[in-house]
């Protein structure tokens, strides 16, 4: 496979060399290299993150392939600037710092466009915006956040959810438990240690309100997308001054939203629409 | 259909044997050496072990894992990038997680065999030299064998920590088997399942080592009788 990559940068080359020498010369080489169709698969594969740990959106086949929501987008993504996407996976602790160490190109790994991460990286335009929602039993008297006063409410360390908990719902009375991991929190839930949570409209409903343990719990409260705490939605994350490649994704984002490549992605993980307005 | 995921853990399970292997041999011979500097006498020697066990035990091994691997590979790019390079540095991550936890493990080895050495009765190296053996003769006939002993325990505590701490190498992009674990985990929101698994193969791979020890421990203290218990 090497070597016919390297025969045909050999002939790409001289192809080149020839057309700079001379116009009779010219119209001989050329005509071998726009009949081989292999033009655009010599542009350098995208080199993707992801932390499968996130079902729907990323997660492992039990026989190893990535999937999910944000790999089959970035197959499209990929697909749209004719490049070959190749899946680094990466632990989300050391997520920023492997795309500035240079071990891949973008992460397209759920995460949230937020000032404190634009600070360090870049973003495209979003690819999705899913809302947060607060969670507890389904008869807690619910009339605004005051009336949570007093229970214990569960949010992953480090997300946008720990950020408006700790932002309007401590100042109203409730206490705020962090964790490492969002399916601990559903852990102490069900152990009876939480009241509740915030978190992912569509993680919680995975990952909690559709299993036993769930039953019994409900949404409570609005619709949750200040975009204070929850940034603008999701995007792809790549180096400070990668401009052509962003500029190359924020198109190709706006070509498969346009021909319905997106729809049919976001169709297959989800019933609603993913994208938000 | 869950197999897979199994599978996968299995394999997981060979590369935290490779790394904790490989990051042990790093810390012996890093150990080895921090302890005779730490011994020796001499002022330079024994302030850069001191600098060296200090810091290294005083810092978290993930914090210590991120600066040395992230760290390095963006300052290295750094630098190629002023030398006028456009390739990029693309460090082996196996290679990378046994060097970065033998040169953590390595510091709490200097302390164990500095300890084991200063336990061997120091007649014992002086009658040594005064047959007219040298130094490193009396190292391995003398020293070695009788370090040994005393080094064990505090080296099998340093080996089963050490063990455990691979589970951080996935930090630098290894895909070990507690990684592997939370994947399978979050894909079939099964944690139990698959973390009692990765738990009893960490169980096993301990168990083994410390029956090896053992042995090792017999084997050393052959000329030694031991009270009764």
């Amino acid at each position: 496979m090497k070597s016919l990559f390297l025969s045909l940068t050999v002939v790409a080359v001289a192809t080149l060399a020839g057309c700079g020498k001379s116009d009779t010369t010219s119209n001989t080489a050329a005509a071998p290299a726009s009949t081989a169709p292999a033009a655009p698969a010599q542009r350098p594969e995208l080199k993707v993150a992801i932390d499968p740990t996130y079902e729907p959106f990323t997660f492992k086949t039990p026989d190893g392939k990535p999937t999910g929501f944000d790999v089959d987008i970035a197959e499209a993504l990929c697909a749209e600037i004719q490049r070959q996407c190749v899946y680094v996976e990466q632990v989300w602790d050391s997520m920023i710092p492997g795309l500035q160490a240079k071990k891949y190109d973008v992460i397209v790994s759920s995460m949230s466009i937020t000032e404190d991460r634009l600070k360090v990286v870049d973003f495209t335009d979003k690819y999705y915006n899913t809302p947060s929602r607060i969670v507890v039993k389904s008869d807690t008297p619910f009339t605004d956040i005051a009336s949570l006063k007093g229970k214990k409410i569960g949010v992953l360390k480090g997300s946008t959810q720990e950020k408006y908990a700790m932002g309007e719902l401590r100042p109203a009375g409730v206490s705020i438990v962090p964790y490492e991991a969002q399916d601990q929190v559903y852990l102490d839930i069900k152990s009876g240690r939480l009241d509740g949570t915030v978190a992912d409209s569509v993680e919680v409903t995975g990952g909690f309100l559709s299993k036993p343990e769930g039953q019994g719990y409900g949404f409570v409260g609005p619709v949750l997308n200040d975009v204070k705490y929850y940034g603008s939605g999701v995007g792809i994350a790549l180096r400070q001054g990668e401009t052509q490649l962003k500029d190359e994704l924020n198109a190709a984002i706006k070509a498969i939203r346009s021909n319905g490549t997106y729809d049919t992605v976001s169709k297959k993980y989800f019933d609603f629409d993913v994208y938000g307005d | 259909m869950l197999s897979g995921y199994f599978l996968a853990i299995l394999q997981g399970a060979l590369l935290t044997v490779g790394v904790s292997l490989g990051a042990l041999a790093l810390a012996i011979v890093l150990g080895l050496i921090g302890a005779s500097a730490k011994l020796s006498g001499r002022p330079i020697p024994v302030a850069l072990a001191t600098v060296y066990t200090t810091l290294v035990r005083g810092i978290p091994e993930l914090v210590l894992m991120l600066l040395v691997f992230y760290g390095g590979t963006i300052g290295l790019n750094h630098l190629l990038e002023m030398a006028g390079s456009r390739r990029t540095v693309d460090i082996n991550p196996f290679l990378a997680g046994v060097i970065t936890i033998g040169f953590i493990y390595g510091a709490y080895m200097t302390e164990t065999f500095r300890g084991a050495i200063l336990a061997i009765p120091k007649g014992q190296m002086e009658a040594a030299w005064a047959f007219g053996m040298g130094r490193t003769r009396t190292f391995l006939r003398i020293t070695a064998p009788q370090m040994v002993r005393y080094a064990l325990p505090g080296f099998t505590n340093n080996w089963l920590v050490l063990i455990k701490a691979t589970a951080l190498v996935s930090l630098i992009g290894l895909q070990e088997m507690t990684y592997l674990a939370k994947q399978a985990s979050a894909a079939t929101r099964e944690p139990f399942t698959f973390f009692l698994f990765a738990a009893a193969l960490f169980l096993v791979y301990t168990s083994v080592s410390l029956w090896a020890l053992r042995w090792l421990d017999r084997r050393f203290s052959l000329g030694v009788r031991r009270g009764h218990a």
